[in-house]
């Protein structure tokens, strides 16, 4: 007779306690917002819309963040799911809106995958030109084909790592976090210095009105910057829903609290310090200039730090391979989660066997970016910048899905408590509104020919034809997955429920 | 006796399994199925997951499921989930804690490139097991039978070669099957050997012999081949293999030269044999007595 028993004595399942402990999640915090990363892709761009308040729309864009993140980390309480927002909205709105809101979240992720790459690109080509003293090939970058291959290179080799699972030690991730903060800060630093020096490009004295969003002149410009703060902030999310792995202790709320006041402080220093070197015109190493604005630090790390200029190239570059890593899991997971309740094929929910990563969802995360990215080099002039624009527009769009889940998903619990009040409807819900407010401002702006970098098709913005595109695109497979797989979308995987107030075991990915 | 079989839902998994329940039959052993998986407490740039950790450990619960119910009758299995840095520590761990007497993995390597090599589980294995490591050729699973017929042991004088001998003795008494000792003596020596070198084969052949009758049970039968030919390959090619049988080698992880001579040997031979092979380390706590 074969016995088949577990041996529930061996297994050491979880973490314990404080193993991640309060550094760790900072750290894991940061590396998955890569502040390097998006500050040079975000920074131009958000300069080009709001002017000198930056600093401003920093601080009013965490605004949003925070409030669905609250949203976010209730649903996370009582819904663990691999599926997240997927699962969640699901759960409030059943299969259609569910099913947009999982698949708002994969093309989210699938831009900035190939935005990462993409900006990785750039300053790879830019090291290698510092470090042999050959200016010339920083500019081999802008050759589409080899920028396209290079790029696929990278997706390749980040694919790689998420498919085998493979990791670095906590050393090495503490030094690249701790040496991409020390360079931001310095970087800052240098541009201030050469403002009080008088040799700063175009020295613009720092004002309190800086700080102030009301001085944004348009509410279409306030929602496009806000929309791309939104954007930079992207990712904290996962501090605050690391609950479960340092429990018994508060270090989650204070992780993310520390996490985000590093992330903020070191933000408005970047956005003062380069604003006041380098202005608002459009001159050259002006943030208002189209050709920079892209990728900022590719273009003032040399004016600002002179030979240092390659520990931005390095920072950069260490912070896009990182948030690379962090951010494949996101869609594979969904996509997994996808497969495994049926609302994709079921390939999408295989386990590899040795590697124990959704190995299909993940090639397929992959495939997506990199022809994504290569077909936006060839159409648009500017594709990082485009493909940022549209990114915070599908954040809000499945942000602002989440937000209203938790709010509706938890309406028999609003009036329980205080606290429920705030955390399961006011906050959600204002962040919600917010978000959606600004993806219809995002949507109907952007069909003007001129929004973002100017990129357009027969005159419509570029932007407006990605947004609709994608999430039509998302429409029509639903849709057809609807006829081949209809099990789903009758509810049969994943029944609309409201909180009980405890813990939500229809739900459970693994039954 | 408990055996550790290092499993995966894979091929190389599936082969492990069959051979361990081959091994456990002939010898009445217990299998304790392993199922590996990453360790949570690791450093990682990618934030955890505990809902995703539990769907993979549920998964990896129904796999050893799968595994345990192709345990036949008469073999009693146990399936563990451990959590460890990597596969090997995971099984060195287990097999330390559970007492194992072997560890059992497939033995070839997964990659497409190096689909004749070692693969780098039992390569780490054998760098630093303290019992005998099974390995399982790729495809064994097919194999229709539910035994072993016969314990061949590949034998040279490197260090660690008594311990390899007592190895294959107690196989082959708690198996009671024949064993055959197989001289590498002839081809340890350079390929212009002289007939001396011969002759020194021969009378290791007869020492081996002598030792393995003497240390036998009565009606487990020894008998002795020395293979001839300059490299492993052609010794391997010249004497002849059952499928059913197991073939006991030697890993020293000091051989005399400085480099694994003997793993080398049971590269070599794992990559030429369609039959399983198990390593015994130089400093193997399996004796004869044990």
């Amino acid at each position: 007779m074969s016995t088949q028993q577990q041996s529930s004595g061996l297994s050491k399942k979880g973490l314990g306690a404080g193993t991640v402990g309060l550094i760790g999640a900072i750290v894991i915090g940061i590396s998955c917002i890569a502040p390097a990363y998006t500050m040079t892709a975000a920074l131009g761009g958000t300069t080009s819309v709001v002017g000198l308040q930056v600093p401003a729309i920093i601080l009013v864009g965490f605004i949003p963040m925070l409030l669905v993140a609250f949203g976010y980390r209730e649903l996370n309480n009582v819904m663990s799911d691999s599926g997240t927002s997927f699962t969640w909205a699901t759960r409030a709105f059943g299969p259609y809106i569910g099913w947009m809101a999982g698949w708002g979240l994969i093309a989210a992720t699938i831009l900035v995958l190939s935005n990462l790459a993409g900006i990785a690109v750039d300053f790879l080509f830019l090291l290698i030109s510092q470090i042999t003293g050959a200016p010339d090939i920083a500019g081999i970058a802008t050759n589409p084909f080899v920028n396209v291959v290079t790029c696929l290179a990278f997706m390749f080799a980040a694919t790689w790592v998420s498919y085998r699972d493979m990791q670095t030690t906590q050393k090495i991730q503490y030094v690249l976090v701790g040496f991409q903060v020390v360079v931001l800060v310095l970087f800052a630093i240098a541009a201030l210095v050469h403002v009080a020096n008088g040799t700063a490009y175009d020295a613009t004295p720092i004002e309190l009105s800086w700080f102030n969003p009301f001085a944004v002149e348009s509410f279409s410009s306030f929602a496009a910057g806000l929309s791309l703060s939104i954007f930079i902030f992207w990712g904290w999310d996962v501090t605050l829903t690391m609950n479960e792995e340092t429990k018994g202790a508060k270090t989650p709320g204070r992780a993310a609290t520390i996490t985000v006041g590093v992330i903020v402080v070191l933000y408005l220093l970047l956005a003062v310090a380069l604003t006041s070197f380098a202005g608002v015109g459009t001159g050259e190493f002006g943030l208002g200039n189209e050709e920079i604005q892209d990728n900022v630090f590719f273009h003032l790390a040399g004016p600002i730090l002179g030979p240092l200029a390659v520990l931005v190239s390095i920072a950069v570059l260490s912070s896009s391979a990182a948030s690379l890593q962090s951010t494949f899991v996101s869609p594979a997971r969904t996509l997994l989660a996808m497969g495994h309740y049926g609302a994709l094929p079921e390939r999408f929910a295989q386990v590899h066997p040795r590697f124990f990563t959704p190995g299909f969802a993940t090639i397929v995360a992959s495939v997506a970016a990199s022809a994504f990215y290569a077909v936006m080099r060839f159409v648009s002039e500017n594709v990082l910048w485009d493909t940022i624009t549209a990114l915070g527009m599908m954040i809000c769009f499945y942000y602002g899905i989440t937000a209203f889940s938790a709010v509706w998903y938890f309406r028999t619990q609003w009036f329980r408590s205080v606290r429920n009040v705030f955390f399961q409807l006011l906050f959600p819900l204002v962040g919600g509104v917010v978000l959606a407010v600004l993806f219809v401002t995002t949507i109907i702006d952007s069909m003007a020919p001129e929004y973002g970098s100017g990129s357009n098709i027969g005159g419509v913005g570029l932007v407006f034809i990605l947004g609709v595109t994608v999430i039509g695109l998302g429409f029509v497979i639903m849709i057809v997955q609807r006829v081949v797989r209809p099990a789903f979308f009758r509810g049969e995987t994943i029944t609309v429920g409201k909180s009980d107030g405890r813990e939500d075991a229809a739900v459970e990915l693994a039954e | 006796m408990r055996f550790i079989v290092g499993y995966t839902d894979t091929p190389a998994g599936k082969d492990a399994l069959a051979l361990g329940v081959r091994l456990a039959r002939a010898r009445g052993a217990r299998l304790e199925i392993v199922l590996v998986l990453a360790s949570e407490s690791r450093a990682t740039l990618v934030p955890a997951a505990p809902s995703y950790d539990r769907h993979v450990r549920e998964l990896a619960e129904s796999w050893l499921a799968g595994a345990a119910a192709r345990v036949p009758d008469g073999v009693d299995a146990d399936t563990h989930v451990v959590y460890a840095e990597s596969l090997a520590e995971g099984l060195l761990d287990t097999s330390k804690r559970l007492e194992g007497s072997m560890i059992v993995v497939g033995g070839a390597s997964n990659g497409l490139r190096h689909r004749y090599t070692i693969g780098s589980v039992p390569r780490a294995l054998l760098h630093s097991a303290v019992v005998p490591v099974a390995l399982a050729p790729r495809g064994i699973r097919k194999l229709e039978t539910s035994g072993i017929t016969r314990v061949t042991c590949a034998i040279g004088r490197r260090p660690g070669a008594d311990r390899l001998l007592d190895a294959a003795v107690a196989a082959a008494s708690s198996a009671r099957v024949p064993l055959r000792l197989l001289s590498l003596v002839a081809v340890d020596l350079p390929a212009d050997a002289s007939d001396e070198a011969l002759a020194a084969a021969e009378e290791h052949a007869t020492t081996v012999l002598d030792y393995a009758t003497r240390h036998l049970p009565e009606g487990i039968d020894a008998d002795v081949v020395i293979a001839s030919g300059s490299r492993v390959q052609d010794a391997v090619a010249s004497v002849s293999w059952d499928p059913e049988e197991v073939v006991f080698v030697g890993s020293s992880r000091l051989a005399a030269s400085g480099h694994l001579f003997l793993g080398t040997t049971a590269a070599k031979m794992l990559r030429e044999l369609p039959v399983p092979m198990i390593v015994v380390p130089r400093d193997s706590v399996i004796t004869i007595e044990g």
